[in-house]
């Protein structure tokens, strides 16, 4: 029994570190543009489809293909952040309903392009890490873990210790003052949306070999980040990590003890609960009227 | 002196660390017109705000005739009578006068829903109309009728306010600045609007900076200072004491 | 409101309008009239979709509500023998009903945070229909619904006759959706929209009728369902996703929501699009694409829908009129 609680422990561990980067790229979206972008979800299915064509049809080395996923699903954020945020910037709802656009457009250029059944992807390395006894982390787990910590530490290091970080916060605490003390509000949008798109972007791209892609992977992703970046308060980064630590925590347990259904209803519940008691988030600011 | 129809006592509201209104006490005599002044910040909007149910006052009583009423809800007061408007001109500014007007008879539309679907309200529509297009000729908006709200004047604006709260019958109607800026004629059209409500049996409560008309309108004044009573009395009493000159002449440099 | 002369030119629009929904059918292939039946249900539901948006609040749950008023009339009809019109009748106020409690936890939203909230509240009842085999079936769902019973020798198996009795029904609700918005109710649901405070400092309890509006749009939308299962025969879980509620918001926002003819503009054309022009390229797979394409369009090029046109396209008929008379420009206030 010890063990099976110990080995959804290292799985809940697992779970929170991708969900991090995908809730963690949708705050900073939010947080600096004030858009939903709903096709979050299949900037996560991009990614993991970057590495289905280098990686597994191509034969490119899988690491390689994990950055270039990064790189590419990036540069669609920017296209997004070009072609519809920045047209869009007065009008949040409008935003939102272009997002849903583009979901549609990468979820048909996937069918188009790879069918819509699982792409098979042959595990890049076999090997795995026997913690205790019967207890076993596999390498390819342990790298997502490994680089989900790392990326966030990067973005950690980059928010608070360059100019473009600190423009970055600025704009997310107040858009009108950050723009009155001279930063470049579209300047600032490109930089967010290639970094939270590309971060959703290395999530598919890292776990694509654990999950079997599909064009319609996307659907489950956004329900669960909009249920992290809920819990954790809507534009708090470090709320967001907090809350995809709990909910993966909370959702892997009950997938082990219970039933998957029964834990996305409890994931659900846990974000409604949250949204009636307090709107902001567990880890939110103050209510601001 | 007859029983007061409004009264708050030991009101405090905090929001946080601060404290907006500080165990207030004052009473406001039936048919009267009763100033509140005080410089900005001083806590009349939070006043108001608690005594027309926006927020729960922190302790203290609102008492509404003779009822304690602290922490009922807008709507409920509004239902008995305790009507209030806002500071600034808040209107429903995608709407006609007519419509404006219309929302404020809310609480007098006695068909059910669907007497209301089916149409078959229209006697109850018609006389409805009748005491709007009424309430808009008393406040000069006439030829109005028929024009947005959004694309009145200022001042037609503040008298359209006015005739929406008037058209949900108050007993007593909280007013919160309503001269602002106004030039003198709309002003004087203004005092002599608020005298002829006060005439038709509305109490009313008014919060101003504008001296000339508080002094020409109020039958007593409550002056507040950080959120405290400063002072009470006629409109003579107050105009020469001291300790409202001083918070005054405090706040006029910044304010004048 | 209506108080000037009705247009006479309305009522002869009016009555071609009826002419050709009448006759339309007689020009359509069997499957194009199985299309249309479904055009017909989709205009009420997304007409019962803007009763909702009239007090300002976006919903992404109105599909699932649609569902439940299908799971309801399916499972009145089958498992307790009901009368499919009488468990038609119930599965809409089942749905209703469903509104009326979710309220008390969504209207404690607004904005955004209600527009995942009631996203939220429809995954939980989806998951619920997935999880629990009896009596929702699954994830695969219910099957052999009975359908809408023969009137003398008319099967309403059939699209044709299945047809009118969709007209006549979503008919009947939208002249009842258009006297709700044309009567004082619909006032204070605007007014709500522009300034809830004030509309409560005035007595309008905004918490009710915020409620009133999802529950009379719910009923509707569970009508909606309810037509739609009976004509299909099943239904699952999946019918009613997210994908689906996308459809009815670009319904909305293609045709625009602030005149009620809008989002049915809306629903039409972009039905007739994808039937007859994406459908005769035969580009199946590609069609959410260009739906995506067209969503993105809209918002960008057309950010006030379709509806927007139809004032400039009087303008301009007007203009061109050798004598205009006074013809006021268009009734609705946007
Ligand atoms: N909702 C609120 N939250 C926090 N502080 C508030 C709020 N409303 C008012 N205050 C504060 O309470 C004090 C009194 O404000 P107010 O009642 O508006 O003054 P007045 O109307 O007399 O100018 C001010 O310091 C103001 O900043
Ligand atoms: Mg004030």
């Amino acid at each position: 029994m010890s063990d099976l609680i110990l080995q959804t422990i290292v799985n809940a561990v697992y779970a929170a570190s991708y969900m991090s980067l995908i809730a963690v790229g949708l705050v900073l979206i939010f947080g600096v543009m004030g858009v939903i972008n709903f096709a979050h979800g299949e900037l996560y299915m991009a990614g993991a489809y970057v590495v289905v064509a280098l990686y597994a049809e191509s034969g490119m080395p899988f690491l390689v293909a994990v950055v270039l996923g990064l790189v590419f699903v990036g540069l669609l954020g920017l296209l997004m952040e070009i072609s519809l945020f920045r047209p869009l910037r007065d009008n949040p709802l409008g935003g939102l309903i272009a997002s849903i656009g583009f979901l549609l457009i990468l979820q048909t250029t996937a069918v188009l392009g790879f069918g819509v059944r699982m792409a098979h992807i042959p595990p890049p390395t076999q090997e795995k890490i026997e913690l205790l006894n019967g207890v076993v982390l596999t390498h390819q787990r342990l790298l997502v873990i490994i680089a989900s910590v790392a990326l966030l530490s990067l973005l950690y290091l980059f928010l608070h210790r360059t100019k473009y970080g600190w423009a970055m916060r600025a704009c997310a605490q107040d858009r009108e003052a950050a723009a009155l003390q001279g930063i470049s509000l579209s300047q600032v949008s490109r930089l967010a949306m290639f970094i939270g798109a590309g971060l959703a972007g290395v999530a598919g791209a890292l776990t694509a070999p654990l999950v079997s892609p599909t064009p319609y992977m996307g659907h489950s992703v956004i329900v669960t980040a909009f249920i992290i970046i809920i819990v954790g308060g809507i534009g708090q980064l470090e709320g967001a990590i907090v809350a995809a630590i709990l909910y993966a925590f909370v959702h892997t347990f009950v997938t082990t003890f219970f039933d998957g259904v029964i834990a996305d209803i409890t994931g659900l519940l846990l974000m409604l609960m949250v949204l009636v008691i307090k709107p902001t988030g567990l880890f939110g600011a103050k209510d601001r009227v | 002196m007859s029983q007061a129809i409004l009264e708050v006592r030991d009101l405090t509201r905090t929001f946080g660390g601060l404290t907006a209104v500080n165990r207030l006490n004052f009473s406001v005599s039936p048919g009267s017109v009763h100033g509140l002044i005080g410089p900005n910040g001083a806590g009349k909007t939070t006043t108001f705000n608690v005594i027309s149910g926006f927020y729960a006052p922190t302790t203290g009583q609102v008492i509404y005739q003779g009822k304690n009423v602290s922490g009922m809800t807008t709507v409920s007061l509004a239902r008995i009578g305790l009507i209030r408007t806002f500071q600034g001109t808040t209107l429903f500014k995608e709407f006609t006068v007519l419509d404006n007007v219309k929302i404020g008879f809310h609480g007098s539309v006695r068909s059910t829903l669907i007497a209301q679907v089916l149409g078959a309200d229209r006697e109850e529509l018609a006389a409805i109309e009748k005491q709007a297009d009424e309430l808009i000729e008393f406040f000069g908006l006439a030829d109005l009728r028929n024009e947005l709200a959004a694309n009145l004047s200022h001042g037609h604006q503040r008298a359209l306010g006015i005739a929406v709260a008037l058209a949900a019958q108050p007993k007593v109607l909280l007013l919160d600045e309503p001269f602002t800026g106004m030039n003198p004629e709309e002003t004087s059209r203004m005092m002599t609007l608020v005298r002829s409500v006060r005439d038709r049996g509305v109490t009313i409560m008014l919060v101003e900076h504008d001296m000339h008309a508080i002094m020409g309108l109020c039958d007593k004044i409550t002056v507040m200072n950080f959120g405290s009573l400063l002072t009470e009395g006629t409109p003579q009493q107050v105009r020469t004491n001291p300790k409202v000159i001083e918070a005054y002449l405090g706040s006029a440099i910044d304010a004048a | 409101m209506s108080r000037g002369k009705v247009n006479p030119w309305l009522w002869v629009a009016g009555i071609v309008l009826l002419a050709t929904l009448i006759a339309l059918p007689f020009g359509l292939s069997f499957s194009q009239r199985e299309v249309a039946v479904l055009l017909v249900i989709n205009v009420l539901l997304v007409s019962s979709y803007r009763l909702m948006t009239l007090t300002g609040e976006w919903s992404l749950g109105h599909v699932v509500i649609m569902g439940v008023g299908a799971y309801a009339s399916a499972l009145f009809s089958k498992r307790l023998g009901v009368p499919v019109p009488i468990s038609m009748l119930l599965g809409a106020v089942t749905a209703g009903a469903v509104a009326a409690l979710l309220s008390f936890p969504l209207f404690r939203m607004k904005g955004f945070y209600f527009l995942i909230g009631s996203f939220a509240a429809g995954e939980v009842i989806r998951l619920i229909w997935k999880y629990f085999t009896n009596p929702f079936g699954g994830p695969k769902g219910l099957k052999l619904i009975p359908g809408f019973p023969d009137i003398g020798p008319i099967s309403f198996f059939e699209p044709l006759p299945y047809y009118y009795l969709c007209l006549i029904v979503v008919g009947m609700s939208l002249f009842f959706l258009y006297r709700i918005e044309r009567s004082r109710i619909g006032l204070t649901f605007h007014a709500i929209h522009w300034q809830d405070k004030l509309a409560e400092s005035v007595g309008v309890n905004t918490f009710s009728y915020r409620m009133l509006a999802f529950v009379l749009a719910s009923t509707f939308a569970g009508l909606c369902g309810a037509l739609y299962v009976h004509y299909i025969g099943t239904i699952n879980p999946n019918r009613f996703d997210v994908e689906e509620m996308v459809f009815v918001l670009i319904w909305a926002i293609v045709g625009g929501t602030a005149t009620f003819y809008g989002p049915i503009l809306g629903v039409v054309v972009l039905t007739v699009i994808n039937e007859v022009i994406l459908r005769a390229l035969g580009f199946d797979t590609a069609r959410p694409m260009i739906y995506g394409f067209i969503l993105i369009a809209s918002v960008l090029f057309l950010p006030n829908g379709l509806e927007s046109l139809v004032p400039k396209l009087q303008a301009w008929r007007t203009s061109r009129r050798t004598a205009p008379e006074g013809t006021p420009a268009s009734e609705e206030k946007a």
